[in-house]
């Protein structure tokens, strides 16, 4: 099922704007289309993941949150409700990031007449994204060989030190690939001058229609009720 | 189309005080293939970085002089222009793709100049069909090995058909079999009557290619030959120069001829799954480790890893060879612990096993080298800290933050904290990649000290001339199995035969 862009960027603004809702059902209305079009895609495992975790921390915070646990549960309560409040948003950008091709979201830009200094940032953005992942999955492994460990008395004693151990060795390195990244763009024509054409079609289509329409009745519904 | 560069001087500071380029000239006709080769550091990468714009357009330093294509001298023109004549492929195959399907990689230097959409589809399917990548079509970038990728990134670019390709140490990521593939490529575009400009380390795939090889030192070229004029110098006048040898052939008898014995095949018994074992009790080794159950897999059908036992002797370098996407390097993560289930990552751990990753960039975590050693270790120890750093020639360095060290230094680094935290199994991955020869004597060297003390090494390499200066044994391995084993003395031709298929 393939969407254009902007029908993914417009999904991404409202269920970014929806988690700061009130009733959570609005937000929860957002998960649901999230979820059926990741489904689309095939990823059952993200969207299984998805729920387990969203459901737990919202059963969790319902069940504590009337307790009287005093101020480190308040602070365990806190991060739950920062949690489940914001997968939603995790969950919309995972699915605009994981589908949108470059080129696609590169014309899509281009015809909303939004400029190239604009866009080209983002588009390295995007993409920098997956390969910070893979970087910060090197650095655990190394810091796994060396014994350094998220739940040891170490990190217990000095946390910061854990914190540096892993964001030193991440910095130098996307550093070096942002600039490689960089490189091979420009070296292979990308420019804020010259007008690109794009070999992918985007265009809306039935199920763009059905994607505005929900979001926007959701839009609505909610400034109905205030 | 010509290329030259007149008494080009380049810093990369504020003044020509420290150039890297001096008063450099190099004229390059069109259709030629030229090779810029020399020792790490002497500028050859800067000159291929003058003719496709990164200098002056993205790299800010000094500049005097011009550098001519055609008749354009490239400060007149803008990237997008310079990028219409010059196609630029580069050594990490890891960060020169902007998207994410093989598809669009193919098609976005075309969709940057504008060129109108159904030519695109033309001159894709044409480079598709040139480069037999049919079975690349439409797969994530990220599933793609090493060779592939690379072999993409040369596609696309010829797509956009410039006039000049220059590539930087293009093969430092490869095995032997893509390493061919490659030299094809770049007959491909010599046949064509293209201008290929290649910075390398390793000279031998390019000796039936290159027209010119030029030898950058102290900032110009002192030295310029014709492949066949530098290999009849012999392999000593190149070593002498921190060049990597020309011919493996030569590499071969060379070795062969040192060997001092006659060849002899040493005796191989049938192994776990058909595969040839070389028979250890026979040769007399006191002592190895044996590593069991090495398995692997994302899908239970689809083992990436499959392997029962592997044998390594105490006190030698075993070098680890087969193709890229063999699965040498999961059966590194999961002999160190870092795959696997849970059973195999305590085993792991008790054992004691170390990975040196390719960058090492990954595995160095505090502000001072000796902090890095102290880490795996008790604080109190700081004799023994220094005492291993003494070993690797380090101590000078121990107040150093070791991001501020040069490569060679930071291998060592990282092998004194695995050592600090009481491994004495090092496994290392690619260790050589990218680096002349001079520094691979020097790794090399680190490597049989390593050895020497006792500790069991094995390291994934590509490089032959690595291996038959280092190592004792060889383990081959090809799809996730174990193939073979065997005793490197006597079967130096045999390993550059197998490297090569």
């Amino acid at each position: 099922m393939k969407l254009d862009p902007r029908t993914k960027l417009f999904l991404a603004v409202v269920a970014n704007g929806m988690i700061f809702t009130a009733p959570l059902v609005y937000s929860l209305l957002m998960v649901v289309v999230t979820s059926i079009l990741l489904l689309l895609e095939g990823k059952w495992k993200f969207v299984c993941t998805f729920f387990f975790v969203y459901l737990g921390a919202a059963f969790f915070f319902d069940l504590a949150k009337n307790l009287d646990i005093g101020t480190s549960g308040t602070i365990v309560l806190a991060s739950l409700f920062l949690m489940y409040r914001i997968m939603p948003a995790c969950a919309v950008l995972y699915y605009v990031i994981t589908t949108t091709k470059v080129n696609e979201f590169l014309a899509c830009m281009s015809r909303m007449r939004i400029s190239n200094k604009v866009t080209i940032p983002l588009i390295v953005m995007i993409r920098f994204f997956p390969t910070v992942f893979d970087e910060s999955r090197a650095i655990g492994n190394a810091m796994r060989m060396r014994g350094i460990r998220l739940f040891s008395l170490r990190t217990l004693k000095s946390p910061v030190a854990f914190l540096e151990y892993r964001l030193v060795p991440l910095l130098v390195s996307i550093t070096k690939i942002g600039d490689e990244l960089s490189i091979a763009a420009v070296t292979r024509g990308l420019s804020a001058e010259t007008k690109r054409t794009c070999v992918a079609t985007i265009g809306f289509r039935w199920v763009d229609f059905v994607v505005w329409a929900y979001c926007i009745a959701v839009v609505v519904m909610f400034l109905l009720r205030n | 189309m010509n290329i030259s560069l007149k008494n080009i001087s380049f810093s990369y500071f504020d003044s020509l005080d420290d150039a890297i380029l001096k008063n450099l000239n190099l004229e390059v006709r069109s259709g030629e293939c030229v090779v810029l080769a020399g020792e790490s550091g002497c500028g050859k990468t800067t000159i291929s970085k003058l003719i496709n714009g990164l200098i002056p357009h993205y790299h800010s330093g000094t500049m005097d002089g011009d550098v001519l294509l055609g008749d354009k001298n490239t400060a007149d023109m803008t990237l997008a222009e310079i990028s219409r004549v010059v196609g630029s492929v580069f050594q990490n195959p890891r960060s020169q793709f902007f998207n994410i399907d093989t598809d669009c990689e193919l098609a976005f230097g075309c969709e940057n100049l504008g060129i109108d959409p159904e030519d695109i589809k033309l001159r894709v399917e044409n480079v598709v069909r040139e480069f037999h990548l049919e079975h690349l079509l439409g797969r994530s970038i990220f599933n793609l090995s090493g060779g592939e990728k690379q072999k993409i990134a040369c596609a696309s670019v010829s797509a956009t058909g410039p006039e000049i390709f220059v590539l930087d140490e293009p093969s430092a990521n490869l095995d032997l079999k893509t390493i061919a593939d490659l030299k094809e490529i770049v007959l491909r575009w010599k046949k064509a009557g293209k201008t290929v400009i290649i910075v390398e380390h390793r000279l031998y795939y390019l000796r039936d290619v290159a027209d010119r090889i030029c030898y950058v030192k102290d900032g110009q070229i002192s030295h310029e030959w014709t492949p066949a004029e530098l290999e009849a110098k012999g392999p000593e006048y190149a070593t002498n120069l921190g060049l990597r040898c020309l011919n493996l052939e030569q590499l071969r008898e060379g070795v062969v001829r040192q060997a001092h014995q006659p060849c002899k095949v040493p005796e191989l018994v049938e192994g776990p799954q058909g595969s040839k074992v070389l028979d250890l009790a026979k040769q007399s080794i006191a002592k190895s480790i044996v590593f069991t159950n090495l398995t692997f897999a994302y899908h239970k059908k689809h083992p990436i890893l499959d392997i029962d036992r592997l044998e390594l002797q105490c006190g030698q370098i075993t070098a680890l060879i087969g193709h890229n996407g063999a699965g040498k390097s999961t059966l590194a993560q999961v002999l160190c612990g870092l795959q696997g289930s849970w059973r195999q990552k305590r085993v792991a751990r008790k054992r004691g096993t170390y990975l040196i990753m390719q960058d090492v960039n990954h595995q160095l975590f505090t502000e001072s080298v000796l902090d890095e050693v102290l880490l795996g270790m008790n604080p109190q120890n700081k004799e023994v800290a220094l005492e291993i750093l003494d070993d690797l020639n380090l101590k000078p360095f121990a107040s150093e933050h070791p991001m501020s060290l040069s490569g060679g230094q930071k291998q060592r680094v990282a092998i004194a904290s695995g050592i600090s935290s009481g491994c004495d199994v090092v496994v290392f991955d690619e260790p050589t990649s990218g680096l002349d020869y001079r520094q691979m004597l020097a790794v090399s060297a680190t490597l049989k000290k390593l050895a020497a003390d006792g500790r069991t090494l094995l390291v994934i390499t590509h490089d032959p001339e690595f291996i038959l200066n280092s190592c004792q044994s060889v383990i081959r391995m090809e799809h996730g199995k174990f193939v073979e084993q065997y005793l490197l003395s006597g079967n130096e031709q045999l390993l550059v035969k197998m490297m090569q298929l």
